[in-house]
């Protein structure tokens, strides 16, 4: 009841210091001191203490389970865990925008203490236009939004969080990947105010390029473990969906991809400005566009737990003004400068990272309109398609080839002008590569000749920078191993997808069931009672074709608020394959339904992604900028 | 050009690949599953999904298999008896030209401005 109060009214001054803090910073700038005035750090500080302070009032009153509180009374339940009560905490809408928010104020404190050695001007501008952002954002929590409704009578017991939900990995996913996603805020806000102060510049992009690693590393880890949810929560062994919540975190990854790529042409070279600050604006805006498509609840998607039309209408309006602004301001300062750095010959570093940019850009197309064109085909003519996997998949999985290629070719190339040094070494390279994949390859798909080419692509790539790594030491550690891992992660992806094998049947409690390569037997089952749920847990015994036994346990949970019935697979990991079994019950029947699953380098995709993510963390922590 | 090739070349492949035996069918039969929608789901595959519909459908995918209908032919049937929206693989006609062209010719579009940047570069 009480910190209903106190997170209520820490949101209303936050608000209050948003415009406090706009009108001071205003007065500062034209100032003209060197430093900007202590007052508007103080403030920015304190404007994050209220929200921090409301957001821990939401959730003592999700650990009291006080449902005078509509948010808790709608998400939560006596008998849930206490780690979900507080993971419930932003597993709903409120509560998501609640950490929006958080973030918002949190990164743009530490944006100010971090810049000091930055232009005065172009501190405080950047502060101004994220306050434009977060001032958005307290309104639409305020308004359409308010996580601390108060409801009378006071129900007895919570509606309970959506069991799916209820889960670890799911429990830190939307803090990282928010991490993430709200972190391209600071780039936008900066980017906007070195566009104005004509500022864009080398300083800026070594300064920026921080911020985007971090922003890139977070959204990067924060996919991934939704991913792994799916994985072993969600789907029956697949790990993505081409789910329009999924493309919606893809977009801005994309971009931002794009975007670190270019930045380094602009910490070198000060060369490709506006392309920089459009790939700034994109990102954030794509972000925007994510949380507008999500919350708004016009997608058909797994991941929708609420939405309302009235929230999708603020933040479309919201959105809208935004991109005018940010447009705006593009078109009347920005000024192309420095004509003569725009100049690189055909064979340069410069022409490698403007195909990656081609490339991402049309990858991002490909996703952008694949989610987007079913929702606009249904408003005007109201025909409703799906487009699903096989969609991405055809017009992707092609272009990955020259991708690869170029990507294995690309990083070793000069600034300006270059040539290619070791075609010897390239070559033998590219036809072992060939070589082995034709001879990895050759009975296990019918598709052999795509899968050839596009499998040598992949190993070019991991055989060049592996190469890389070890014999041409340390000459740009951390790109490598980002590219490694990049390679390592279309590698398993591609292998997963060659070699995965699966067993579905239905079977009862004694049974032993034969395939060709080995037997199932299902043992038994026990039951078990926990706080929110009831589970049956069966145990089976499954031998391979060389006579190995493993057992596995599938469960199946009967979740009492809301009363859900969900299956548990029951995932043995190895470094070379992942056995996957999950049940289900059968309608009014003694069998139960089994999928077994052979899943071959399931591990290796989550250590790419690390590996891939771990590059950027080395980027981020080199000591001092290499020529 | 190569990449068109690379995609000519794959559909070849695909279109003259025959089916063998009972586990080849019953490869083909999950992947039409993972193309199915589940019209009462939120978002998930016929594959994924438990409900009646989905096992309905499973029944139907397999006997229009053992019928030896292919692939094309059964998306064909149930296209017609629940609409495009069941099948997660938009057709290529007057509704989706844009959505298939629209990615081809940005990627297009794109190469030509690299292309011309670098051009005026070499002046």
């Amino acid at each position: 009841m009480l910190a209903n109060q106190i997170g209520y009214y820490s949101l209303i001054l936050g608000l209050l210091l948003s415009v406090l803090l706009c009108g001071v910073s205003i007065k500062d700038f034209k100032n003209t001191h060197k430093q900007i005035n202590q007052n508007v750090l103080s403030l920015s500080f304190l404007q994050l203490v209220f929200v921090i302070v409301s957001f821990l009032s939401l959730i003592i009153s999700f650990i009291n389970s006080d449902f005078s509180n509509e948010t808790v009374f709608n998400n939560s339940h006596t008998t849930k865990p206490l780690f979900y009560k507080i993971s419930g905490t932003w597993g709903n809408h409120e509560g998501s925008l609640l950490l929006w928010l958080l973030v918002l104020t949190l990164f743009i404190f530490l944006f100010l203490i971090k810049s000091r050695e930055q232009p005065k001007k172009y501190r405080i501008l950047t502060l101004l236009f994220q306050q434009i952002i977060i001032i958005g954002f307290f309104l639409f929590v305020l308004i359409t939004s308010n996580p601390f409704n108060y409801l009378f009578p006071i129900p007895n017991e919570g509606l309970g969080l959506n069991p799916i939900l209820q889960d670890p990995a799911l429990a830190i996913h939307p803090p990282i990947l928010y991490l993430g996603y709200v972190g391209t805020s600071i780039i936008f806000s900066s980017s906007l105010a070195a566009v104005t102060q004509n500022y864009v510049s080398k300083q800026w992009g070594q300064h920026i390029k921080k911020w985007v690693l971090v922003s890139w590393i977070f959204l990067t880890i924060g996919i991934m473990l939704g991913s792994i949810w799916a994985y072993y929560e969600l789907g029956w062994g697949g790990f993505w969906f081409w789910d329009p919540v999924e493309n919606v975190s893809l977009m801005p990854w994309l971009t931002l991809t794009a975007l670190l790529h270019c930045i380094v042409v602009l910490e070198t070279r000060a060369a490709l400005t506006s392309w920089v600050v459009i790939l700034s604006i994109t990102t954030f805006t794509l972000s925007m566009c994510g949380t507008f498509l999500v919350r708004s609840g016009i997608l058909n998607s797994v991941h929708t737990f609420a939405n309302d039309p009235a929230r999708g209408i603020f933040i479309l309006i919201f959105l809208f003004a935004l991109i005018v602004l940010s447009l705006g301001i593009f078109f009347i300062f920005h000024k192309e400068n420095n004509k003569s750095s725009n100049n690189f010959f055909w064979l340069s570093k410069e022409t490698s990272i403007l195909i990656n940019n081609w490339f991402m850009m049309y990858f991002l197309s490909v996703v952008l309109i694949g989610t987007v064109y079913p929702i606009f085909l249904d408003v005007i003519s109201s025909e409703k398609i799906s487009v699903g996997p096989p969609f991405y998949q055809k017009l992707i999985v092609p272009f990955l080839i020259p991708f690869l290629l170029f990507m294995s070719l690309g990083p070793r190339l000069k600034w300006i002008k270059s040539k290619i040094e070791n075609k010897n070494s390239i070559i033998i390279t590219f036809i072992i590569s060939v070589m082995l994949t034709f001879f990895i390859i050759k009975n296990l798909t019918t598709e052999l000749l795509f899968y050839t080419v596009l499998i040598s692509a992949a190993f070019f790539l991991f055989f060049t920078t592996l190469k890389e790594l070890f014999i041409k030491r340390f000459n740009n550690i951390s790109q490598t191993v980002s590219h490694f891992g990049f390679s390592l992660l279309i590698l398993s992806i591609l292998f997963n997808n060659i070699l995965s094998s699966e067993i579905i049947t239905n079977i009862k409690i004694g049974e032993r069931y034969d395939y060709n390569k080995g037997e199932i037997f299902f043992k038994k089952i026990e039951e078990r009672k926990e706080s929110n749920f009831n589970s049956i847990i069966a145990s089976f015994e499954i031998k391979d074709k060389n006579g190995k036994t493993i057992e596995l346990k599938p469960e199946i949970r009967i979740y009492n608020q809301p009363v859900i019935i969900t299956s548990e697979a029951d995932i043995r990991t190895t470094l070379l394959e992942d056995k996957f079994l999950v049940m289900n019950l059968v309608k009014g029947n003694e069998y139960f339904n089994i999928r077994y699953q052979i899943k071959p380098f399931m591990v290796w995709i989550w250590i790419s992604v690390l590996l891939l993510s771990f590059g950027g963390l080395m980027s981020l922590f080199k000591k001092k900028y290499e020529k | 050009m190569k990449i068109l090739k690379i995609l000519i070349i794959l559909f070849l492949i695909t279109s003259f690949s025959e089916l063998k035996s009972d586990e080849v069918n019953d490869i083909l039969k999950n992947k039409i599953l993972k193309n199915i929608r589940c019209l009462i789901c939120q978002g998930q595959s016929v594959y994924d999904s438990e409900s009646e519909f989905a096992s309905s459908i499973k029944l139907i995918v397999d006997r229009k298999i053992n019928e030896g209908l292919k692939e094309k032919q059964i998306y064909q049937f149930l296209r017609e008896k629940y609409g495009d929206w069941v099948i997660f693989d938009p057709q290529l006609n007057k509704n989706t030209y844009v959505l298939w062209l629209l990615p081809l010719l940005l990627f297009l579009f794109g190469g030509a401005i690299i292309y011309k940047k670098i051009i005026s570069n070499k002046k």
